[in-house]
């Protein structure tokens, strides 16, 4: 437990350990004229698990969208200030979406399996710009269902429909999906909220594996899914970082009371 | 309430199985192996089939489909996908539905000003082109219908991974509602299958075999089914029932063929 005190401004600091991957500066997001993000700032260590919670409409998912730049298929959206990604504003006019997105994956709330086999879904990101020998493809998405602890689950029917898998599985296929990319990020939406209990500690197992190698994002609404597998917490409220900092200090000892009240489930 | 319901549906019923009775008890009578295997006899005399009559339909609903399908799987791609809110989007999805609702006979007649009268002969041309203005804006319609129950979630699923909007149309939503496209499709050449008052004006009919360049009239079931039962003879009568029978079995194979690929992909 961290004792020592903190002010809401170093609170956002970068951590003392890691290295910082993503850096939000001043962001603001509209939906038409609605502002729903005010003047975000954040810093995202690389290669640790950022958990984004607060309560529904507080602008989470929306900050976790601007990360990818989904928000960018909607005319009507939009973001002002910088998100930097290894010192590259991605909200700038000149990135090129389509690569940001392979470096950047997503996993949804509800599995998204595509319509087609198993080995196909995995295997879509690898063969969009065509590069990639079918061995190339073959291989990277053995090794992406590996990673993401589907391979033995499925190895003997990957011709099946991904359809046809369980809910944690489609999951956990939507995320060997993201990895075979190899991004540097994967942000995740909720993915658990759909699960049952069990395959819910699967993801959670396979998101504490996976920090070894990639930055988590992750928005949740469960508090103690953050408690166990996020080493930073970021509370939102109406638009707003009310607070972040090391999940054990976010969690034992927060300095705002708002994060108090949320956390030990007394509102949101 | 539930009694008049009731009634009304028993009513509707009774009706639709009537002509199917007849459909079935006097079309039964002039089927014949010769019916599939002969063209359309002389009038006043006997025997003959109709053989022609049928290829020419399936010539005619074949050119009519295989136009309208791009035309309208793009079309309703463009409505659901790419100009999804648009004043040009909104527009067409008007003009559309106006289309689907416009009397055959009108398009029959529109055809017949613009092919038939230049080219000065009535051919199965026109009458393909007729036809496949009836079937598109049909399937416009169902693409548009099944492209909007893919879900929005495996579309950004697609976006996230870093596909292009074309790549997730034509590799996910297209796959993701191919049956429920294919279906549409279907329906469509049930629809213009039965289509008799486009093809007077345009393919009109002919008592032979049609010429290979489709110049000039192109026999087909409808137009026959409405000049032989109209006649005094027993015989084109009898075929045309026989005709009558021939369509509404290819019709309900179709629907049933479309209700199962739905049925299936539902599931």
């Amino acid at each position: 437990m961290n004792l020592q005190p903190l002010s809401s401004e170093n609170a956002s600091s970068p951590a003392e350990t890691a290295a910082i991957r993503l850096v939000v500066r001043n962001l603001d997001f509209f939906y038409g004229d609605s502002r729903a993000l005010k003047a975000i700032n954040l810093d995202i260590g690389d290669r640790e698990v950022t958990a984004l919670v607060g309560p529904s409409g507080c602008g989470k998912s929306t900050l976790l969208r601007t990360l990818n730049r989904m928000y960018s298929l909607y005319p009507g959206q939009r973001a002002t200030g910088s998100v930097l990604l290894d010192g590259r504003n991605i909200l700038g006019p000149d990135i090129d979406l389509n690569e940001l997105r392979a470096r950047v994956g997503m996993v949804f709330q509800k599995p998204t399996p595509f319509p087609m086999s198993i080995f196909d879904n995995v295997a879509f990101g690898l063969r969009l710009d065509g590069r990639l020998s079918a061995a190339d493809v073959a291989a990277r998405t053995e090794e992406a269902m590996r990673k993401a602890a589907l391979w033995d689950e499925v190895k003997d029917r990957l011709k099946t429909p991904g359809a046809s898998l369980s809910g944690g599985q489609q999951q956990r296929l939507c995320i060997a999906r993201a990895i075979a990319l190899r991004p540097e990020v994967i942000l995740f939406d909720e993915p658990t909220s759909a699960l049952d209990p069990i395959a819910t500690a699967r993801i959670e197992e396979l998101v504490g594996e996976l920090r070894r190698d990639y930055t988590i994002v992750i928005v949740t609404h469960n508090m103690q899914q953050a408690a166990r597998i996020s080493q930073k917490t970021v509370f939102m409220y109406l638009g707003e970082v009310v607070e972040a900092g090391p999940t054990s200090r976010i969690f034992m000892n927060p300095t705002e009371n708002r994060t108090q009240d949320y956390v030990t489930g007394r509102f949101g | 309430m539930k009694l008049a319901c009731l009634a009304a549906t028993v009513l509707c019923l009774f009706f639709l199985g009537w002509i199917l009775l007849m459909v079935v008890v006097e079309g039964g009578k002039g089927l014949s192996l010769a019916l599939f295997t002969e063209p359309t006899p002389g009038p006043g005399s006997d025997g003959g089939g109709l053989a022609n009559a049928m290829l020419g339909s399936l010539v005619l609903t074949t050119f009519g489909i295989g136009v309208a399908t791009p035309i309208g799987v793009l079309a309703g791609t463009y409505l659901a996908e790419i100009g999804n809110g648009s004043r040009l989007a909104s527009t067409v999805r008007f003009l559309n539905d106006v289309l689907l609702s416009a009397p055959s006979i009108l398009i029959g007649v529109f055809v017949y000003a613009l092919m038939v009268e230049p080219m000065g002969s009535y051919s199965g041309w026109a009458g393909g082109v007729a036809l496949a203005i009836i079937a598109t804006p049909v399937i416009v319609r169902a693409t548009e219908d099944m492209l909007r129950l893919v879900p929005p979630s495996l579309r950004e699923a697609g976006i996230a991974l870093g596909a292009s909007q074309a790549r997730v149309i034509t590799s996910i939503v297209w796959r993701a509602a191919r049956a429920g496209i294919l279906t549409g499709i279907l329906l469509a050449t049930a629809r213009i299958s039965g289509e008799t008052a486009p093809l007077l004006f345009t393919a009109l009919n002919n008592n032979s075999w049609f010429d290979p360049t489709l110049v000039g009239g192109v026999a087909n079931l409808p137009v026959t089914i409405y000049q032989f039962a109209l006649s005094p003879f027993e015989n084109w009568q009898t075929l045309a029932w026989a005709g009558a029978l021939v369509i509404t079995l290819f019709i309900l194979a179709l629907s049933i063929l479309g209700r199962f690929l739905l049925d299936r992909k539902t599931r």
